[in-house]
């Protein structure tokens, strides 16, 4: 291999990297009051990051240190998700942490989650996946518990660790029985093994194989078997890392089973689609289900993640070139939607807690009631983020579900109007169906916020929630407004999944 | 001792492991399980890198024993934190977050 290989491509890595350690030292340096500004800085960086992977790399595929790491389109846009997420929740972070003295530990674990994120959507070899992974999860674990002393956050922090640290065993040992069958750690290496020896996948090693690498990414991605831990950490953690959590952490999930599990599927043409078509269903009912009961908003947005997971499932179920381009684009709009959610809870949080210090429950339905008076900006985002979610056009969340959705629908039924596939058309059904119980929920906190009255005076919302709630917002609606430039790049990155 | 031996002890090992983090409640216990099932995987990468007649096996191990060793620390520092809070690593007592 050629040393003087020129690293510029993957400059948003080390870019962050160097800056998260950069934040730790000058935290040293500086009293705690000048810590404020360590927010800023990492804002400027990501933003940075941001400019470089809109730029660069959308086209082709360069490879990296012995064929470990890509850039290619699919890594490319799930990075944009990844540093979107994590510009939202870091502004927001300016605010929420404010003179607190650990900001400089905070700021770089961030950054190094967003790291670990964007290894893992740029890796080529199970290798690197697992430490991208395992640099992501770590951050988060500590990220959960930050507010230590409060019990929930910790409570957060612990479970998470405990299933996310069993998560990644299983993962691993997944990884160990792939690595023994094939003699190779290097993604298409594998591919190459299957396709030319099926029979190996379909052996009983290669099938526990894949349970476990189903199990471990499920885990991540929250689908229903193994979403336990979600809600809890969500409510639990401060709400600005539960916005990175839900936003980014578990895009992290999908992208490792894009580049796993869909190369392995069109490798081995094996029919699992119906295993999927069932998990997400599941998911989705369960979650939107589930939802409706809650009255903790931050609780509800947990399950309507888990909801939007399941939807986002139904990508793997038909693994065309359209469904993979529809579940990346609502990954891409669930990102957005999702922080900024987040991050209007803890505007909500603020508001209460500036009313009575010893506020509990401070996400709770009857605390939204006339939130339209007190915080317009922020119940303005409430709104958008909610129909969007629910998936009301000109929304991320629309253009997502239609190209899923539509998908699934041209393989059921052909263009003269053949029925081909009943499960599929039922499948489809179910989902559309999902959406419309979904709006329940979504109303009833819009109605609280517009029709009931205030509890309180209105408030001086900070700038820096503002600001990210704005970005998320508009973001939102853009993708809805002008969705060809995002479904050309995910149409881009959904030829890289197929191997096309 | 043929490459089945060494699988069939990283399955029993991985077997306890999972056993102990369905049947105890301390969490000091349940983080040594998740070691259990780590280092499982680890004897399985070990043994196959040797069958396969290539490295990458072996420093795929020596990734993850380092990646453990920093999982293990994380956990231990959360239920310091818990302890010094609550008194209890007793995972039935920890039960504020539910629905």
């Amino acid at each position: 291999m050629n040393l003087n290989v020129n690293f510029i491509l993957l400059a948003p890595e080390i870019l962050l990297t160097v800056l998260a350690f950069a934040v730790i030292i000058l935290g040293l340096l500086i009293t705690d009051r000048s810590k404020n500004m360590l927010g800023y800085i990492s804002a400027a960086g990501i933003l940075a990051s941001i400019v470089y992977v809109l730029g660069n790399g959308m086209t082709g595929k360069v490879s990296y240190f012995y064929d470990s790491l890509v850039v290619d389109p699919l890594s490319q846009v799930f990075k944009l998700i990844f540093l979107i997420v994590s510009l939202i929740a870091v502004i927001a972070s300016i605010e929420y942490f404010k003179n607190n003295r650990n900001q400089d530990e905070y700021y770089a674990l961030i950054l190094l989650s967003t790291v670990g994120m964007m290894v893992v959507a740029s890796a080529n070899d199970l290798i690197a996946l697992f430490v991208g992974f395992e640099l992501a999860s770590m951050s988060t674990y500590v990220l959960a518990g930050f507010e230590k002393k409060n019990p929930a956050s910790l409570e957060a922090a612990l479970k998470y660790f405990l299933i996310g640290s069993l998560s990644s065993a299983l993962m691993l040992f997944g990884m160990s029985l792939i690595y023994g069958i094939t003699g190779t750690t290097n993604i298409p290496g594998i591919i190459d093994f299957f396709s030319i020896a099926p029979f190996a996948a379909e052996s009983s090693l290669g099938v526990l194989a894949m349970i476990f690498l189903v199990a471990g990414f499920g885990f991540k991605m929250a689908l229903v078997p193994f979403h336990m831990w979600a809600p809890d950490t969500y409510e639990g953690a401060p709400s600005v890392v539960s916005s990175l959590l839900a936003a980014g952490s578990k895009k992290m999930g999908f992208v490792a089973a894009f580049r796993v599990i869909v190369l392995a599927l069109v490798a081995i043409r094996a029919d699992v689609h119906f295993t999927f078509a069932i998990l997400a269903i599941i998911t989705m009912t369960y979650g939107n289900v589930v939802a409706v009961s809650q009255r903790s908003i931050k609780r509800m947005l947990a399950y309507s993640s888990i909801a939007q997971a399941g939807y986002i499932a139904l990508a793997f179920v038909v693994t065309t070139q359209m469904s993979i381009a529809g579940g990346i684009v609502l990954a891409l709009g669930h990102a957005l939607m999702k922080g900024g959610a987040f991050i209007a809870v803890a505007v909500v949080g603020y508001m209460v807690l500036s009313d009575n210090k010893n506020a509990k429950n401070i996400d709770d339905l009857s605390n939204f009631a006339g939130l339209g008076k007190r915080a317009p900006i922020t119940a303005l985002g409430f709104f958008v983020f909610f129909l969007a979610l629910a998936g009301i056009p000109p929304s991320a969340g629309f253009i997502g579900k239609l190209l899923l959705f539509y998908s699934i629908t041209i393989e059921a039924i052909t263009p003269t109007g053949v029925l081909t596939s009943s499960w599929l058309l039922l499948i489809v059904i179910i989902a559309i169906l999902n959406s419309a119980l979904s709006i329940y929920y979504y109303a009833r906190v819009i109605k609280y916020m517009y029709v009931l009255p205030p509890v309180g005076e209105k408030i001086k919302e900070p700038a820096a929630y503002v600001t990210a709630i704005l970005i998320a917002v508009v973001g939102t609606i853009g993708i809805g407004l002008y969705p060809e430039p995002f479904i050309n790049m995910a149409m881009n990155a959904a030829n890289i999944v197929l191997g096309v | 001792m043929g490459l089945y031996s060494y699988l069939l002890i990283s399955i029993i090992i991985f077997t306890i492991g999972v056993y102990g983090i369905i049947t105890q409640r301390s969490g000091i216990k349940i983080l040594m399980c998740i070691e259990l099932l780590l280092n499982s995987a680890n004897l399985n990468l070990v043994a196959f890198s040797s069958f396969n007649g290539n490295a990458t096996g072996q420093v795929f191990a020596l990734f993850s024993i380092a990646i453990a060793a920093a999982e293990a620390a994380i956990g231990f520092a959360i239920l310091v934190a818990l302890f010094r809070l609550r008194d209890t690593i007793n995972l039935d007592n920890i039960n504020i977050l539910r629905w």
